[in-house]
């Protein structure tokens, strides 16, 4: 291939910033896709599938959260409800959070990598 | 006898120097019906994911690209020689679109780290001590505040990129709000020849909006604009 | 939100972080992430790492850095278990 001005060879691929520390600290995060690729061959069957589930719980319980929030906002709700609410909220997110432990599985496990569609969460 | 494989490129544009992979491997061309697969020799079941062999495969990929543009494979393919020629038979039709899409282009990448204005707080409601449930609902009220604050600025702040280098780019792949402070992660693919356009419009660009934080990183294979697997985007309805 | 590199970037507390990092994420963001996917099969690994033990989801080392972490785990735990005790003759 030859190489002219308008077709000039590229170089190394240079990193560009003023921030270096900052930009390292957010891309960290970068490779948190690879844990579901991994551990899906690692995983028992049981695991999976308590992945599976445990991901649509989250989705739901976010929805849920949001939902609150909305109503406690819309004004339709009394003192006591919102108290209600966010009690049964609280206990839905402990309860999660005892069965990821019980499978050993982290946060970051729930978002199963489904390519195009992205992250469920 | 498994191989490593680390890109596709048109026939006859496979570099002709001698690359080094992944274990210190000799890289060397299989060719299957008019393309080209680079690949290694590889002996075990799994690649190790460390920083040696993430830097080899980059390695290879980006010594290819300053010959040719390729089609780079995400890390760890490994298969063996039936198996690439099977998918390149499979995929020669995407195969050659892709390669049509990308001919003559790198991939450039901006992401854009913002301070972001500080959620309004709200007026009234002193944190209830003895209400735990209404203070836990309060919380969250911030935190979707916070993170519907962040996806607004990365609307408008990926508007705004494209208003700079919209003309110059053949295709863009945004992530919007990656992370807390991470907002934008723009990957664009661009012809060589309007590479220094493209970094003249991004220096103006910072200097546009100073309190925004850069990282522009290139050129590299187009790694973003990559993926060929229709039949899932056909399935779920995903455009 | 901790990182998964806290554990394996060895830094005797507070040195600046190397532009070298933040090339290696940036090229790990792109390897790893993105590029074409051949295969449904799993065919990456993490050599000699017990991920439990170390409770990560990922790590990103050579295998002797993160050996070097466990050594020196080790030796932190030799360390202070042996302040507990009373104490006796050095090795």
């Amino acid at each position: 291939m030859e190489f002219s001005p308008e077709n000039p060879r590229p170089a190394e691929p240079e990193i560009e910033t003023s921030h270096v520390e900052e930009f390292v600290e957010q891309l960290r995060c970068v490779t948190d896709s690879l844990p579901s690729r991994i551990n899906i061959d690692a995983q028992s069957v049981e695991q999976g599938l308590a992945k599976l589930v445990l991901t649509l719980i989250e989705f739901i319980r976010r929805l849920l959260e949001k939902q609150a929030v909305r109503r406690m906002e819309g004004g339709d709700l009394s003192p006591e409800q919102i108290e209600e609410l966010g009690l049964a909220l609280m206990r839905l997110e402990a309860k999660l959070q005892e069965l990821k432990a019980q499978f050993g599985l982290a946060d970051e496990d729930l978002n199963l990598d489904l390519g195009p569609i992205g992250r469920l969460i | 006898m498994k191989l490593y494989a680390y890109c596709f490129t048109e026939d006859g544009d496979a570099p002709s120097e001698s690359l080094t992979g992944i274990g210190g491997s000799q890289v060397r061309v299989l060719k299957a019906e008019g393309f080209s697969v680079l690949v290694s020799n590889f002996s075990a079941d799994t690649v190790p994911v460390n920083r040696h062999n993430v830097l080899a495969h980059s390695a290879v990929i980006q010594r290819v690209l300053a010959h040719t543009t390729p089609l780079p494979l995400r890390f760890g393919a490994l298969a063996g020689e039936e198996q690439l020629r099977n998918y390149v038979s499979a995929k020669h039709e995407a195969l050659q679109e892709k390669f049509d899409s990308i001919r003559g282009c790198i991939e450039m990448n901006v992401k854009l780290i913002s301070q972001g204005a500080e959620v309004v707080a709200e007026p009234h409601l002193p944190e209830p001590a003895d209400k735990p449930g209404t203070a836990f609902l309060v919380q969250k009220k911030r935190e979707i505040l916070g993170s519907e604050t962040r996806i607004a600025e990365a609307k408008r702040l990926t508007v705004w990129l494209e208003q700079h280098v919209g003309d110059l780019i053949k295709e863009a792949s945004i992530e919007q709000g990656r992370t807390e402070k991470l907002i934008l992660a723009a990957s664009h693919l661009l012809e060589r020849g309007v590479l220094e356009q493209y970094r003249a419009r991004l220096k103006a660009a910072r200097e546009e909006r100073p309190e925004l934080h850069f990282l522009v990183s290139g050129p590299w294979a187009p790694y973003s604009f990559a993926n060929i697997e229709l039949e899932f985007k056909s399935q779920f309805g995903v455009s | 939100m901790s990182s998964p590199f806290d554990h394996l970037i060895i830094t005797e507390g507070g040195e600046p972080v190397d532009e070298v990092e933040l090339s290696l994420l940036e090229t790990l963001d792109h390897v790893l992430n993105r590029g074409l996917v051949i295969a449904g099969e799993i065919t990456i690994s993490v050599a000699d790492i017990d991920l439990v033990f170390l409770g990560l989801n990922v790590l990103l080392s050579s295998v002797e850095t993160a050996n070097e972490v466990l050594r020196k785990r080790a030796v932190d735990d030799e360390r202070k278990s042996a302040v507990d005790e009373t104490p006796h003759t050095q090795e």
